[in-house]
């Protein structure tokens, strides 16, 4: 399990691969990911594979809504914050 | 008072009667035979990596039952979101003229499910839950549709090219060939309804879009297409398999040579067609 701080990292690195043009410190726990295009519907799948790999465990999507993955805070809220190591 | 169970039961029966579903003649064992092969050996999403080279036959059919469970589950899958764009297209002022044909599309959509739904519950003991998620936004007009019926056309097509391969290998199990033909039959009615849409959207409306929508179109449907194989890899099925490190596994497959080559092979019909069509410029960048 990761702590808040790697995961956050890991997130900004990772958005920053999806999106080459925007610097990565631009991208801060609250940026919204959604709004500024910086995550699309199609690379949601992607991220969910990602963070179920930091998670070690699978996450059910189908009780999500977008806004789980509106910004890195709400990532670290919906999947991580609570969790157990 | 009957449990919800027993009346469900009471209901399949009583609509299975005045509806009887075409079975296929497909013959259902208890368990899938152990010595059978659920999955072209080749198409198997690890082919190509040093892993499989390590496991005995027996274990390459177990992957194989495990794959051919992710393959009817990502159809079960983008079968659902495609019911329910369906189902939106219906007695629309623009579709009535198609309607009628949407109402058999849907029935044999959800027949499909079922039957998918049926074998991987009763041998993989479960289905492989779907991870995408649609964001709203804006759409320039006809937009929504024309995406809505490129983005079935390249999922079915691809599909389906899987459906003619594992249908026509003769190392398959009866019963994992004829569920394969049966899909293949149904689809090549939806293959070409879905291009026929494609066509008529991008005509009557392409001519109104600037350059901005058009790009927009062209780099969403690039990925989508690349997306849409990311299922074929589920790091799911590799921990199901008992494999170390599954997300790597999913990595290394979906990034290797044999899966790129793969997608460009298996994918080529739909691209090809949207390249003609204009929609596309070159081939995604598998």
């Amino acid at each position: 399990m990761v702590t808040e701080s790697q995961l956050k990292e890991a997130l900004r690195s990772w958005l920053s691969q999806k999106n080459p043009a925007v610097p990565v410190e631009t991208i801060g726990d609250d940026t919204p990911l959604i709004d500024q295009r910086l995550l699309t519907s199609i690379q949601v799948m992607d991220l969910a594979l990602f963070l179920e790999d930091l998670r070690g465990e699978p996450l059910d999507m189908t009780r999500l809504r977008a806004g789980a993955f509106s910004s890195i805070n709400a990532i670290w809220s919906t999947f991580f914050a609570g969790v157990s190591a | 008072m009957l449990s919800l169970e027993t009346l469900v039961e009471k209901l399949n029966a009583s609509s299975e009667r005045d509806y009887p579903a075409p079975t296929w003649g497909l013959e259902w064992p208890e368990q899938f035979p152990e010595g059978a092969w659920a999955f072209s050996p080749e198409l198997l999403s690890l082919s190509g990596l040093p892993v499989l080279e390590t496991f005995s036959e027996e274990q390459l059919k177990r992957l194989a039952l495990l794959e051919a469970g992710n393959f009817f589950s990502l159809n079960i899958n983008g079968e659902k979101s495609l019911i329910e764009g369906l189902a939106r297209q219906c007695y629309r002022p623009q579709t009535h003229a198609v309607t009628s044909y949407i109402h058999h599309f849907l029935e044999e959509e959800s027949r499909h499910m079922r039957t998918f739904g049926a074998f991987c519950l009763k041998y993989v003991g479960k289905t492989y839950p779907d991870k995408k998620m649609v964001f709203e936004r804006e759409y320039a007009e006809g937009e929504e549709d024309f995406l809505f019926w490129t983005k079935v056309m390249i999922f079915e097509e691809t599909a389906d090219s899987y459906n003619v391969y594992m249908a026509a290998d003769e190392r398959l199990h009866p019963l994992v060939r004829g569920i394969h033909k049966m899909h293949h039959h149904d689809e090549s009615r939806h293959l070409a309804f879905g291009r026929q849409m494609v066509r008529e959207i991008w005509a009557e409306h392409s001519p109104k879009w600037d350059a901005t929508v058009i790009q927009g179109i062209r780099a969403y449907l690039n990925s989508y297409a690349t997306s849409v194989w990311r299922e074929y890899h589920n790091p799911e099925v590799y921990r199901d398999m008992g494999l170390a490190d599954a997300y790597a596994l999913f990595k290394a497959s979906f990034d290797g040579p044999v899966a790129r080559e793969r997608r460009a092979k298996m994918s080529a019909k739909p691209i090809k067609f949207l390249v003609g069509l204009g929609v596309f410029e070159e081939d995604p960048a598998w």
